[in-house]
């Protein structure tokens, strides 16, 4: 456990390193910098190239990147470049949006689409098509429905029509209520993808395991339905299950885009984008290490979370 | 196993009972003594100090913090005194300002005086504040104060615009030596003024809060505090709007938003004619560089048709660099009425019969836009094939810049018209140095322009700058599209909300 530990730690660094020279060369690639990005409609070229001097952004390309290297080395991760306040400030003054965002979407998800999709399959094994392919209809529509619309169409019901919730309004850890109102919709629309995800991946884990000798056993022993479906059969369908659940937490903490956008929520998306469109350098690279370190952390609480369901795998 | 589970139940159980007692339970009403005023504000505020602002929902804010020597009349757009009460100049090159007294700054720094005024000057005229809008005050020699209450400017060559120059805007904001010096490298968001608010708090993904300066010169603000809700979409702002979570809407940018507001019976405040959005011709091209092939394009687009089909609101027609408006606009410069044939024959003479490829830059923040479609429509009647680039806002000002285009687009946000035609025109401005994006050269209007900005008597003032105007329009380095306008939608209770030519809000006049 330990020295897999360890072996994975080593990979996270050589992960961020390569992660960290990527972004940086890549970013620098695109045309534009950031001070065309913030001034280049009414400044002169010569205004521009003067702070573009002030900043550093006209020494040599490696010159910069060693810099930089110098400065993560000692987890000074700086200030934007273009509101010169300190990125991880920021970064954690963005993470509870996003994470109680990214949370809740997960929670509602696996409460909507496991008894669903175990019902689906349930209902596939016994040979009763119809609420299969309901289950999995509807699933697919609501899939395919683009984000950006189904969030203004909550908004046009839930918070305009219906006034359950606002459209806009501070959003501060230090008022859950508020916090939890605000994130609602959000949370609602995107639980829509990806319980259409889950729901089929649990629908296919569970059918196959249905017909497994163990699960007939099961019912040979006078055990309720119930009690074989999600006791037996989901729990030994459940490594797929938590891959994806994995997965779709990684992808919904940089995939709050759109939503953070929409619903006005100063989330970790809300930075990036700000930060691409700004070509804030600093910020998009810091953001970049950040995603690469969460993906790494979150797979390795996959791999422990395995072992709860399958004791057989082993480091 | 089991009694893990069965805990984990009661956990949920409890936790999902505090969820929903807390979703539901109603927010607790602010003792309601002074009065709020809550603005859409729509994007991540990048700072308040006057040396480094860009973009103009910082400068509204700033604009509302400092005071300049002058400033613009909400209404008219004309130069009226601000902290100098009044002033004289006989040759356009001494100017005395007469300081009002007892202007009391923010946070308790005490009162404003001429030392203030010299010390905001020599901060934008030093290197290391870096300032981009140091170019504007490099025409001062001599900077005095005889007495507290007297400022006396001298410049290098006369300047009759330089009361622009002085304004509440970018260079011309006074600020306060000792509060810079206290907020260090973070003057941005530490600002001092003497205007009618003071920014009281900040958190830059969601919120600014701007409270009354009791101390203003003018009296105080009816409105207490100016809370701004950061709200980047435009489709959100305007159901934020209708749901009584706003006030005022800083800048609604969607046609049909409008629309559903007007209908809605919302107060619909809006300035006109604010800014001209133009056509850049690149005259070193070899098609371009011939003044027919340009006056055809000009003549081939019917903008008032486009306008008026698209987005009857937020644009109108323009005609010239310069808005009707601004105190030396020119009616005798030539306008370009929509005329096909008119068109053709130009091309014919300059030898396109048949007409040729006109590649446009632009950006692609809003993809192919209506205009656009229209555009491609307009010239191919006349045989000119338009061909659309479009990138990011990054690389386009880069490329603008670069001179690596045919035709690329301006918006013209001043009000100063001889800062427009002087950046525009003069060949010293020519990019990547200046904003001469099209390498216009005519010495014939150079010298016409300098003449104009030295030129004491304002007769012969204004005859100068209209000839200026006259070859501007007859060369057509630029080509003027449309005008845009502004809008701010509110609540029906909201009054005294009036955009100025910079497209800003003078929040002092607001009450509610």
């Amino acid at each position: 456990m330990l020295t897999y530990s360890l072996k994975r730690l080593a990979q996270l660094f050589v992960t961020v390193l390569g992660v960290v020279t990527l972004v940086f060369f890549t970013m620098r690639m695109i045309p534009g910098d950031p001070i065309s990005a913030m001034a280049g409609d009414n400044l002169s070229g010569a205004a521009l190239d003067q702070m573009r001097g002030q900043m550093g952004l006209n020494d040599p390309l490696l010159i910069q990147y060693l810099k930089y290297l110098g400065h993560l080395a000692v987890l000074d991760f700086g200030n934007t470049v273009t509101t010169k306040l300190p990125i991880v400030g920021l970064i954690l003054g963005a993470l509870p949006v996003t994470v109680s965002i990214a949370l809740g979407t997960i929670l509602l998800t696996v409460l909507i689409s496991i008894p669903l999709g175990t019902l689906a399959a349930y209902m596939a094994h016994k040979g009763h098509r119809m609420l299969d392919n309901i289950i999995t209809g509807v699933a697919m529509v609501l899939d395919l429905m683009p984000s950006f619309w189904t969030s203004l169409v909550c908004l046009l019901i839930f918070s305009l029509t219906l006034g359950w919730f606002p459209a806009s309004g501070t959003v501060s850890i230090d008022d859950p209520g508020q916090l939890l109102r605000r994130v609602a919709l959000p949370v609602l629309v995107l639980s829509m993808a990806q319980v259409a995800t889950l729901a089929r991946i649990t629908r296919t884990s569970v059918l196959e395991v249905l017909s497994e000798d163990y699960v007939r056993t099961a019912r040979s022993m006078g055990w309720s339905e119930l009690r074989v479906l999600f006791r037996h059969a989901l729990k030994n369908a459940a490594l797929p299950i938590v891959t994806v659940i994995g997965l779709s937490f990684g992808n919904l903490l940089n995939g709050t885009v759109i939503v953070e956008f929409i619903f006005t929520l100063p989330g970790i998306g809300n930075l990036l984008v700000g930060g691409m469109n700004s070509r804030d350098y600093q910020m998009v690279q810091t953001l970049i290490v950040f995603y690469a370190m969460i993906f790494v952390l979150i797979n390795f609480t996959t791999d422990l979370i395995y072992r709860v369901f399958d004791p057989r795998v082993q480091f | 196993m089991k009694s893990f589970s069965r805990s984990w139940l009661s956990a949920a159980f409890i936790a999902g009972v505090t969820l929903f007692g807390t979703i539901f339970s109603a927010p607790v009403p602010a003792a309601a003594e002074d009065k709020t005023l809550i603005v859409r504000f729509y994007d991540d505020p990048a700072g308040f100090d006057p040396a480094n602002i860009f973009r103009i929902e910082n400068e509204n804010i700033a604009f509302n913090i400092f005071s300049g020597l002058t400033t613009y009349d909400s209404k008219t757009g004309q130069i009226v005194p601000d902290l100098a009460e009044s002033w004289e100049t006989k040759d356009n090159i001494t100017w005395t300002f007469h300081l009002r007294k007892g202007v009391q700054w923010q946070k308790g720094y005490g009162e404003f005086t001429a030392a203030d005024v010299i010390y905001s000057y020599k901060r934008i005229l030093d290197p290391a504040t870096a300032s981009p809008y140091v170019s504007e005050l490099t025409g001062i020699d001599t900077m005095e104060a005889p007495d507290p209450y007297t400022v006396v400017i001298k410049l290098k060559a006369a300047n009759g615009n330089f009361l622009h120059t002085v304004a509440n805007y970018h260079q011309g904001q006074i600020v306060k030596k000792e509060a810079i010096e206290a907020a260090g490298d973070q003057v941005r968001w530490k600002p001092v003024g003497t205007g009618p608010y003071y920014l009281d708090s900040i958190d830059v993904n969601s919120r600014i809060v701007l409270k009354r300066h009791d101390g203003y010169y003018k009296g105080p603000a009816p409105i207490a505090t100016l809370d701004f809700h950061i709200i980047k979409d435009d489709a959100t702002a305007a159901i934020a709007l209708r749901n009584g979570e706003i006030d005022l809407l800083m800048r609604e940018s969607k046609e049909e938003q409008l629309q559903i507001l007007k209908d809605a019976g919302f107060k619909m405040n809006h300035v006109d004619n604010y800014a001209a959005s133009i056509k850049v011709l690149n005259l070193t091209d070899p098609i371009l560089k011939d003044v027919r092939v340009r006056q055809a394009i000009a003549y081939a687009i019917d903008y008032p048709a486009i306008t008026a089909a698209i987005s009857p609101s937020l644009q109108a027609p323009a005609y010239s660099l310069l808005m009707p408006w601004m105190d030396v606009f020119s009616k005798e410069a030539p306008e370009y009425k929509f005329d096909a044939e008119k068109a053709k024959k130009l091309l014919a003479e300059a030898g396109y019969p048949n007409g040729f490829t006109l590649k446009v830059l632009n950006t692609s923040a809003q993809g192919v836009t209506e205009q656009q479609q229209f555009e491609i429509d307009y010239l191919s009647q006349v045989g000119i094939k338009m061909e659309l680039e479009l990138v990011d806002t990054p690389t386009y000002n880069q490329r603008r810049n670069k001179g690596d285009f045919m035709m690329a687009g301006r918006l013209l946000p001043a009000v100063n018209p001889d800062m427009i035609l002087f950046s525009y025109l003069h060949p010293d401005n020519i990019a990547p140095k200046g904003l001469n994006g099209a390498r216009y050269n005519n010495p014939e209007l150079t010298s016409a322009l300098e003449a104009a900005r030295a030129e004491a008597d304002p007769e012969k003032r204004m005859d100068l700058y209209a000839k200026v105007q006259k070859i501007a329009m007859t060369d057509l380095p630029y080509i003027p599209a449309t005008a845009s306008n502004v809008y701010w939608p509110s609540k029906t209770n909201v009054t005294g909300v009036t955009i100025n030519y910079l497209a800003q809000v003078n929040f002092w006049e607001i009450d509610k």
